[in-house]
């Protein structure tokens, strides 16, 4: 095989890869998501969920409101960070603050909604109850292997969370949040109402079926390696993602100097795009069939709502802090997005199904910890770890191992042990890198075996022994811990 | 001269608030001490929940967002008074 051949066979695939990812359905899942993201965390007040995690709470109030935390307020490592110290510091103390640490980067908004986009809603509801689970349950653990250190630092009288008043949502922001979350359930539900075609309008545009043929040849079509190939609407909508690129660099950037008219035209192309990724689009011999779907409805209309709500409804402060806080999202993740995808799409070409499925073709504790250790070592951007499940996926790997992965890469990178390190210190970050990792490949064990048919109940049963037990050894080493105290004259709680 | 803290470990935020503040010093034409506090440590002590963070001379005047050009003059006037 010469070398420009392989060369362009590696392009090829980095770009068939490219063009899958910003296709239409994709498209209508990732846009809305940075937006909810910067709703989130633009307009929920932080203090309506950390005043639960006050020094004095109860566990069964901390814990929840922690993983509630990491699932609304955070989803940059700049908001998990510093949140995650004061919890620790002041706050409810190690154990809650590990839930959230843990919680805030498996199962946050638009990872959540990213693996349900592109690989599956079965994965991204794994995701989110393990996520849950584990984050509880490892919180409590370090809770209690710690819990000696826990006491000591418990000395200093810190009233920042507990001492809160519920300063809550604004009805209107609350009403953009959840219409947002509508825009993107409209966009990407699969039900008849929003799939079917209402109308059709046939604009009489000469060759564009040659168009199509030549995009095909550009980025091929290849089921068999997942690759969906370009589409004349694809290829439509990158057009349109750039211009919103270029025309919210000029109107978002500088947004807290004032809006400008770029900033509106970067809105209306947003929503242009996303109309035009939910319409049916058919190219023919004879021109562009464009098919009016029940989603292109249901987009128009949410999108109707929302730009009557961010003009009319919500303060100019929420406009530009929703504005900016979507941008800065855009702006850290959608490059490195790019740049990823194309990245898998090359690596795609090299690597052989045949070494996958030997590893991790099988849900085995071999595979599942091989998707952990994968996840630990190898550094990806936030959502960049999603192509690669999905790469993973259509080379043969087994869904329970890809669950593992999913949950210990956004965890576990080296930068965000070392950060995590420098606030807890070094014993108790590895602490935490070993329950991470254990756990993943627990949580991956026990949705391969539901995929490969054992029977809910019989795993819903597994868990809740091995939680029971768990529970029972941290209760006894609880009940050896606070009589150790009272017998060196240590206060406890 | 005042001196004026930016808390964060360099996301865009933090970034961005920098910026505001010194474009707001120096449209004032203020003589002003920039620092950038990185270390958590040293962030939480100020009690804030989330990054970005400003303090002038030792007061923090806002806490998790970024401030438009003109609350950031006001606080400055404030602590020049």
């Amino acid at each position: 095989m010469n070398i420009t051949n392989f060369l362009l066979n590696l392009l090829q695939g980095g770009l068939g890869n490219l063009a899958a990812y910003l296709a239409a359905h994709v498209l209508l899942c990732l846009v809305p998501a940075f937006y909810i993201a910067g709703a989130m965390t633009a307009l929920i007040p932080k203090e309506s969920v950390t005043r639960f995690l006050g020094r004095n709470t109860p566990k069964y109030v901390s814990y929840p409101a922690a993983a509630l935390a990491g699932s609304v307020l955070a989803v940059c490592s700049c908001t998990i960070v510093p949140l995650f110290a004061g919890i620790y510091k002041k706050g409810a103390g190690l154990g809650p603050a590990i839930t959230f640490l843990f919680f805030a980067p498996a199962a946050n908004i638009l990872a959540l909604v990213y693996t349900g986009g592109v690989i599956g809603l079965d994965l991204a509801f794994a995701r989110l109850f393990l996520s849950l689970a584990f984050g509880i349950g490892i919180g409590l653990i370090m809770a209690l292997i710690f819990s000696r250190s826990d006491i000591a630092h418990d000395k200093a009288t810190d009233v920042m969370f507990a001492g809160q008043s519920n300063k809550g949502m604004r009805r209107a922001a609350l009403a953009f949040l959840l219409i947002l979350v509508a825009l993107l359930l409209s966009g990407t539900l699969k039900v008849g109402l929003l799939t079917n075609s209402y109308a059709q309008l046939t604009l009489p545009i000469p060759g564009v079926d040659r168009f199509q043929d030549f995009l095909y040849r550009l980025a091929p079509y290849n089921a068999a390696k997942g690759e969906e190939g370009v589409t004349a609407q694809g290829a439509i909508l990158i057009g349109l993602l750039a211009m919103i690129g270029l025309t919210s660099w000029k109107g978002m950037e500088n947004i807290h100097a004032g809006f400008t008219r770029w900033t509106w035209i970067a809105l209306g192309l947003v929503g242009l795009t996303l109309l035009t990724a939910a319409l049916g689009i058919q190219p023919h011999a004879g021109g562009l069939d464009i098919l009016f779907t029940g989603k292109f409805f249901g987009v128009l209309l949410a999108l109707g709502v929302l730009g009557w709500l961010l003009r009319k409804q919500l303060s100019e402060d929420e406009q530009r802090d929703f504005l900016w806080e979507s941008w800065r999202f855009v702006k850290q993740i959608f490059p490195l997005l790019v740049v990823g995808v194309f990245t898998v799409g090359m690596i795609r070409v090299i690597i052989r199904p045949e070494w996958i499925e030997a590893l991790a073709g099988q849900n085995t504790l071999l595979g599942n910890l091989a998707g952990v250790i994968f996840g630990v070592f190898m550094y990806f951007p936030t959502l960049v770890e999603v192509p690669i499940a999905k790469m993973f996926l259509s080379l043969g790997m087994h869904r329970g191992p890809l669950l593992a992965y999913l949950m210990a890469d956004p965890e576990l990178s080296l930068q965000s042990i070392l950060i995590t390190a420098t606030i807890i210190g070094r014993q108790k970050a590895w602490v935490y890198v070993f329950w991470v990792a254990l756990f993943s490949t627990l949580a991956g064990l026990i949705y391969g075996s539901w995929i490969d048919g054992t029977s809910l109940g019989l795993l819903v049963l597994y868990l809740a022994l091995f939680l029971a037990a768990l529970a029972g050894v941290l209760w006894w080493a609880n009940r050896r811990n606070q009589s150790r105290a009272v017998a060196q004259g240590v206060t406890t709680d | 001269m005042l001196t004026i803290k930016v808390l964060g470990p360099g996301c865009a935020n933090c970034k961005k608030v920098e910026a505001i503040a010194r474009q707001a010093a120096e449209t004032m034409g203020l003589q002003a001490e920039f620092i950038k506090v990185t270390d958590y440590n040293q962030i939480t002590g100020y009690n804030i929940m989330s990054t970005p963070g400003l303090v002038i001379n030792e007061k923090l005047v806002c806490a998790g967002r970024i401030p438009s050009p003109s609350e950031v003059t006001t606080w400055l006037v404030n602590a020049l008074s």
